[in-house]
């Protein structure tokens, strides 16, 4: 028999556990993708959950790296930017990068 | 204390939408913050724009697998589905450690569910989703079902 603990920390709405994004806002963004999304399983943010943290890792990643090529120890927006151009994968975020380094110039 | 918007308190403000779509930059930096070195430093813009990047990418998944359950005349979409928008969409190395993540979750929430209805005959997942309603294999509500 499980713990109570430890699976409450699975479950637990963003609040507590192995859970560093929170739920309910993962869901409102999910909602807002349009295409009618109506209804979500309660499992769905949780995977996600999990996604976005994978994505954020793989994308910070790369964008280090090209910190690091330039020798600089601080990762800057244009370094996020050049990774997105530099990888296929991040083809669907090309026009939001472009947008976000127009804005500042 | 704000995170995108300046003098901005209550996150329930109708009139500011950011906070609603967008991840918390807190969450989002202390993710980045793990993958580089312990003496690099992040600037505020570029957390900015992974925040802006994660929203868009739950967008352009979420969008995917909800084409999916309209093709298969389904209403709910699920953490399959999301697994499946994700090899689809090339993040095909992000598909076992999720769907070993999903199934754990399951595992976790079958003994919970079967607890619950012994406990108070309530369906506990019904906190969880304010606004939705409840695909039949989820409807645990205690009928008599033992």
């Amino acid at each position: 028999m499980r713990q109570a603990g430890s699976y409450s920390g699975i479950l637990m709405s963003g609040k507590t556990g192995p859970h560093l994004l929170p739920l309910a806002r993962i869901k409102k963004i999910m909602k807002k993708s349009g295409d009618g999304v109506k209804m979500i399983s309660g499992e769905s943010p949780i995977v996600f959950s999990k996604a976005c943290e994978m994505f954020i890792g793989e994308l910070t990643q790369r964008s280090w790296m090209v910190t690091m090529q330039g020798k600089r120890r601080t990762l800057n927006k244009e370094d996020v930017a050049s990774a997105v151009m530099a990888t296929d994968l991040f083809d669907f975020l090309l026009n939001l990068v472009s947008e976000d380094t127009f804005k500042s110039s | 204390m704000a995170e995108n918007i300046i003098g901005a308190s209550n996150e329930d403000d109708v009139g500011i939408k950011e906070q609603d779509r967008l991840l918390p930059i807190a969450n989002v930096g202390r993710i980045m913050k793990q993958i580089v070195p312990p003496n690099a430093k992040i600037s505020k813009e570029a957390k900015e724009t992974m925040q802006e990047c994660v929203s868009e990418f739950i967008g352009f998944v979420t969008s995917e697998a909800s084409q999916k359950c309209r093709k298969e005349r389904r209403k709910t979409v699920t953490g399959d589905d999301i697994c499946w928008a994700l090899a689809t969409l090339g993040f095909d190395n992000y598909e076992a450690p999720l769907k070993r993540y999903l199934h754990k979750f399951r595992e976790l929430e079958g003994e919970k569910a079967a607890n619950q209805m012994k406990a108070t005959g309530h369906d506990y997942k019904q906190e969880e989703e304010e606004d939705e309603q409840y695909p039949l294999k989820f409807s645990l509500i205690g009928r008599n079902q033992q």
